[in-house]
């Protein structure tokens, strides 16, 4: 991305098939903006996202990576909660590693009609990301 | 082997101006056309992607075009994902080389307020189903055979009626109640609008045909405490009380001692706390199973019942049963709103009750209506208790509330002596032919006021008079103050408090917390879980045609999913990489399901996916340090290609 | 008509081939049944194919109609006669019905036509056009609208001068006037009635102005205005082409008022005039919006808020009924009537005025049945011999109802009451065989 538009920051999604990606295409609906720099990249359930796949996003150039956590709405059981984080605190590891600053991973349960909550949570991490990465 | 580059064809939907009003939909075409040059062979802009015709031109084009793999750029996967995985199938494509980009609900509406924003989004989202189709392979469905059995939960109207048609289909079914009885809510009730006939003799003809069908088998006292398995073939354990009442020995005369002398007095739910029941009980006399209960939660085993009838007994045990069904079909039903502490003086006035209370007391009371001693001849009513909330959680509209409470205000003026109704309401709403309800109620006499949304009635206590104010929009703003014998709020229907169901099976719920459909008019019966149709009530707020229609509707889709005895599920499971791997177990400890078996590769022993069970939720992949698992449709070599392409 | 092509043998027959019909007879055709579906439009998809959005999730309606009206063209168990009729229905067993359609000759060969629309260009006879409710015209030889199904040609024999132009010009030689009526007589063993309803006939309001006022249009035109097959490519009002920015809405215009013979309330006017508000509020930003009503019913999932989220956009809400409207010299309208808020006669100068027109029976229906009777109910819709417990079963075994013939209603609820049909009609095939 060019160096621009930087009033909004690049973030990276991994949202959920059936619980949280409902809920970003019902803040669509709704009409409940975001920054567009906010992608989307749905998969099954957000217990299966792999550490490696986050810091490639920090490496091409993404500035956050936001996981849209099923919480305890995932349809795969109870375990996703505890799976979710653990991979969340192995990536933040990680980051400590590479010198990422490990804010720059946020993680949050969005329920499936969870609309309101996605946008507040993407627009709060896009101005923290507009001020600790390009002020 | 170099393999062919893959030749991918592009559509860019207008959706009518829903997504062209904010994305230059020309602009995406232009910027993924001759992408790779000889990977998209060919990118076009449609009016409506859905619309039959473009469908045809689809088939045409993936035909003359020799093209391996279609992106459709459009609404959400949700709604047509499917419609077009069929188009390539018809153009004897393998469905799985089919890639969504979503530019409508995460694009042009998302962004609706930045243009150049959405249209920028949009080819970066169209860019990377590009890069997803890349490696979209033929994948080989699933064969499963389908158990031809639907588990119906909840045997209220809905589940009974869903369960009469689906037996009527030759298809077995478990009807499953937790309470004691069938019936519902519906075997609460006695008059019924639009019919002579009363809830309970309803719910008795529907007991009566259910007893006709061989293929049903009824359960009631018993809950589903797990769940198994996926569409086609789902086990549940279920959790049956005893009644501690042998049928067998059952002598009516006895049973009816054996209450009589009970001396446990709890609140009686079916009346709404009106009144009080024993710890032996039943709820009326025609109730089906015609076998009282025993509470075993108030019983003290004090064992008086037993001294006069021979048919209790207490060393029935619980009993679990495990069944397996193809589809489960939901029909949980509603809970009627309680009020808060104050709220117009419930709880505070004892002359304030709710519309369910009201409708038991109508009808258990004959020639004059006495509540708490005291003759009732003056009633207000309060409408929209529990909806349409403007400060409060629940602020849709519960549908049925108004034509409930106008019927049971007219059936109390026919029943006893001079009544005065007086209903307090926020913009009546007796849609189609209830309206005449409401008509016939205005006739006789009814009076109406109308509050401000900012100025809902007030509800006071002085000494023994209970007094209602409100400013009413009919009459101009005037202050309108009705003393009343009696107030009734109009409680709507809220969903279930008690949703361990729904946490069991993971139904997702709507912005009312009632369960969701998939999509309100594309797939109003099913939920996002395969297999699990909702009905009745449980959805949202209904009546009873309403509700039945829905069951009919549910009971349909459970019926279509099974009717052909197989089911074809997704392959997108697990795959383990046996070069990498050398068995450490921690795939196998994060599996939900035990789809990974410990098998012998030649010289070492490797995890292995079973197909069949796994569902490819993808637990097992960042736990594997050796990075030997994938899943397939989202390895990491497609998640890295879509970010290089959204970056 | 004279010699019936006879013994054509189907599983189930539908009537309607709108969304509530469409949607029994895919139900029908996935669970195996061979199922005829007809309609005596020129296209499948009855009057939800025609509407801009549907509320309250502002879906396009084409997004959800033409995806199925799809699947049922393809459909190997569904057949599909458009410009048919059923004219005759008689019971002959408990699994055997006689039907007689009349199939009214399109001299077009549909599997031949490409819709290229050169006939069109070629014909020089102008008419109104009835798929877009009059805002524009047609020619005699024409596609009935753009996502139609069948997406072929017509021609309109009535208005037609056989002047032979749309022959000349058609590429793959596909219109033929020497096609004739065709009458066939049919076996099924069960049916489907889904006939849907009419809207009223705002002119039987003559003081509304509807057919003398231009700038008076019904809500059914003001669909086609904000569709995105849409005649205009604006919103304008038609007695000049002045885009609007002072719209009135009247609702419960043939509705609620027993005064016109209606006195039930139509159950859709209120979401689907905030639809169209909200619509309008998107596309012309400036405009105002008053709708002026008696009360809101908007009672379904998410329709509450929907109202609620028409009023958070500005939306005027003014509770009153309309006593009458007049028209000045500039076209612009003056709307009489009481405020019940302010409790006084009032006076509102709007510059377009869209009538909320109600849903009526479509008649006639009952007459079909030869040896029985098929019960109507108080308001001549469809009857329903156990509203409660089977809605869709009438008066006649084996004759089951779907949709809006029983009465009004919104989209969602047409479309579980199909799934009501068609459980009941699957069992019925099953219990009959």
């Amino acid at each position: 991305m060019g160096e621009l538009n930087k009033k909004s920051a690049k973030i990276l999604v991994f949202s959920t098939e059936k619980i949280s990606d409902p809920a970003i295409d019902m803040a669509g609906l709704l009409k409940l903006h975001y920054p567009p720099t906010v992608y989307t990249i749905s998969i099954p359930c957000s217990s299966g996202i792999k550490p490696s796949w986050i810091l490639y996003a920090y490496e091409k150039g993404f500035d956050g990576v936001f996981i849209a956590a099923d919480g305890s709405d995932c349809i795969y059981g109870e375990s996703c909660t505890e799976k979710t984080g653990n991979l969340v605190s192995k990536t933040h590891n990680l980051m400590k590693e590479k010198n990422i600053d490990p804010a720059r991973l946020r993680m949050a349960a969005i329920c499936s009609v969870c609309s309101e909550s996605f946008v507040k949570q993407v627009r709060g991490f896009n101005e923290y990301l507009l001020k600790t990465l390009h002020a | 082997m170099e393999k062919k580059p893959k030749r991918i064809g592009v559509y860019v939907c207008h959706c009518g101006g829903n997504i062209s009003d904010y994305v230059d939909v020309e602009k995406v075409r232009r910027s993924v056309e001759g992408e790779d040059a000889e990977i998209v062979v060919l990118a076009k802009t449609t009016m409506f992607a859905c619309s039959d015709a473009n469908q045809r031109e689809m088939v045409e084009d993936i035909k003359a075009n020799n093209l391996d793999s279609v992106i459709v750029s459009s609404c959400s996967p949700k709604l047509h994902m499917l419609t077009f995985r069929n188009v390539s199938v018809r153009a004897d494509l393998n469905k799985f080389t089919y890639v969504h980009a979503n530019i409508r609900e995460q694009a042009s509406w998302a962004h609706s307020d930045d243009k150049n924003g959405a249209t920028e989004k949009a080819i970066h989202l169209v860019k990377a189903a590009i890069a997803k189709a890349r490696y979209a392979e033929p994948l080989e469905t699933n064969k499963i055979r389908a158990v031809k059995t639907v588990a119906v939960i909840g045997a209220g109207v809905a589940g009974m009626k869903a369960a009469i048609s689906l037996a009527q289909k030759n298809t077995d079914v478990i009807l499953i109640e937790k309470e004691p009885f069938v019936g519902g809510r519906v075997a609460q009730w006695d008059s019924l609008s639009t019919t002579t006939e009363t809830g309970k003799e309803m719910v008795k003809r529907l007991y009566n045909e259910l007893l006709k069908y061989d293929n049903i088998t009824i359960m009631t006292n018993s809950e589903v405490i797990e769940n198994k398995g996926s569409v086609g073939n789902i086990s549940l354990k279920i959790k049956k009380t005893p009644r501690f009442i042998n049928a067998t020995a059952c002598h009516p005369d006895d049973l009816k001692r054996a209450i009589e002398v009970c001396p446990v007095e709890v609140p009686d739910d079916f009346n709404f706390r009106l009144n009080s029941r024993k710890a032996i009980y039943k709820n009326y006399p025609s109730e089906y199973p015609q076998i009282p209960v025993i509470d075993v939660k108030n019983c003290t085993r004090c064992g008086e019942c037993e001294k006069v009838c021979k048919a209790i007994d207490f060393n029935e045990k619980e009993e679990i049963f495990e069944i397996v069904a193809g589809s489960v079909l939901m029909a949980t039903g509603f809970d009627s709103y309680t009020p808060a502490y104050g709220e117009f003086g419930y709880a505070t006035s004892e002359n304030v009750i709710t519309l369910p209370q009201f409708k038991r007391l109508i009808d258990t009371q004959f020639d004059k209506l006495i509540y708490k001693g005291k003759e009732i001849k003056t009633i207000a009513y309060i409408y929209c208790v529990g909806s349409r909330q403007t400060d409060g959680e629940n602020t849709y509209c519960s549908r049925n509330c108004c034509t409930s409470t106008i019927h049971a205000a007219l059936t109390a003026k026919n029943k006893f002596k001079n009544i005065t109704n007086y209903h307090f309401n926020r913009g009546l709403r007796t849609y189609g032919k209830q309206e005449i309800l409401y008509a016939d109620s205005l006739r006789s006499g009814d009076i109406y006021f109308q509050s401000y949304e900012d100025g809902l009635p007030k509800v006071s206590v002085e000494g023994a008079k209970t007094i209602v104010k409100v400013n009413d929009v009919l009459t101009n703003n005037r202050e309108i103050e009705v003393e009343a014998d009696l107030v009734v709020l109009v409680t709507g229907m809220v969903p279930r408090s008690d949703n361990s169901i729904g946490t069991l099976f993971k139904l997702p719920k709507g912005r009312d917390k009632f369960y969701n459909e998939v999509h309100m008019k594309l797939r109003p019966v099913e939920t996002v879980i395969d297999g699990i149709t909702i009905a009745g009530a449980c959805q949202g707020p209904k009546n009873i045609t309403e509700s039945v229609n829905s069951a009919l509707s549910a009971a349909t889709k459970s019926y279509t999913i099974l009717s052909r005895g197989e089911l074809e599920t997704d392959p997108l499971v697990a795959t383990i990489d046996p070069e990498k791997c050398s068995w450490c177990g921690a795939c196998e400890e994060a599996c939900p399901f035990d789809a990974i078996l410990k098998v012998e590769n030649g010289k070492k022993v490797i995890a292995e996916i079973n197909n069949t069970v796994c569902k490819g939720c993808g637990m097992c992949a960042p736990v594997c340090d050796p990075d030997a698992v994938n899943l397939i449709a989202c390895s990491s070599r497609e998640i890295m290609s879509m970010i290089d392409a959204l970056v | 008509m004279e010699n019936p092509i006879r013994n054509i043998a189907y599983d189930a027959l539908v009537i309607g081939a709108g969304i509530a019909g469409g949607e029994t007879a895919l139900n029908l055709a996935n669970t195996g049944y061979k199922v005829l579906l007809v309609d005596r439009e020129l296209s499948v998809g009855g009057k939800m194919i025609m509407l801009s959005k549907v509320f309250p999730t502002l879906d396009c309606a084409a997004c959800i109609t033409t995806p199925k009206v799809s699947e049922i063209s393809r459909h190997p168990n569904i057949t599909i006669f458009t410009g048919s009729e059923v004219s005759k229905i008689r019971k002959v067993s408990d699994n055997e019905f006689v039907a007689l359609v009349t199939k009214q000759p399109r001299y077009v060969h549909i599997e031949d036509c490409t819709a290229c629309q050169l006939c069109e260009k070629a014909c020089p006879v102008n008419v109104r056009d009835q798929y877009q409710f009059g805002l524009i015209g047609r020619k005699a030889a024409f596609i009935p609208f753009s996502i139609c199904s069948p997406k072929a040609a017509a021609i309109d024999i009535d208005n037609c001068t056989l002047c032979g132009a749309c022959e000349k010009v058609c590429p793959t030689n596909c219109i033929d006037f020497t096609m004739e009526v065709e009458t066939m007589e049919l076996h099924v063993k069960t049916i489907v009635v889904a006939t849907g309803f009419n809207l009223f006939n705002a002119e039987k309001m003559p003081r509304y102005g509807f057919g003398k006022y231009k700038n008076v249009i019904t809500a059914q035109q003001m669909e086609r205005e904000l569709a995105p097959t849409r005649p205009f490519n604006t919103i304008l009002r038609p007695g000049d082409g002045k885009v609007p920015d002072k719209i009135a809405y009247v609702l419960c215009v043939g509705s609620r008022d027993a005064s016109i013979g209606n006195p039930v309330c139509s159950q859709i006017c209120c979401m689907y005039s905030i639809k169209q508000a909200q619509l309008l509020m998107g596309s012309l930003p400036m405009a105002d919006v008053t709708i002026y009503y008696i009360n809101i019913r908007s009672f379904g999932k998410g329709f509450e808020e929907f109202y609620q989220q028409a009023k958070g956009m500005g939306v005027n809400f003014v509770k009153g009924k309309i006593g009458r409207i007049s028209e000045k010299e500039n076209g612009n309208l003056i709307l009489r009537y009481e405020d019940i808020n302010e409790g006084k006669l009032q006076e509102a100068e709007h510059d377009m005025v869209i009538l909320s027109t109600g849903v009526l029976p479509n008649t006639g229906i009952d007459k079909l049945f030869e040896n029985q009777k098929l019960q109507l109910d108080q308001f001549s819709f469809i009857g329903q011999s156990d509203m409660l417990a089977s809605p869709a079963k009438t008066s006649i075994e084996g004759v089951f109802v779907a949709g809006t013939a029983t009465g009004p209603m919104d989209i969602p609820d047409s479309i579980l009451s199909a799934g009501s049909a068609s459980s009941e009609a699957i069992s019925y095939l099953i219990q009959h065989p």
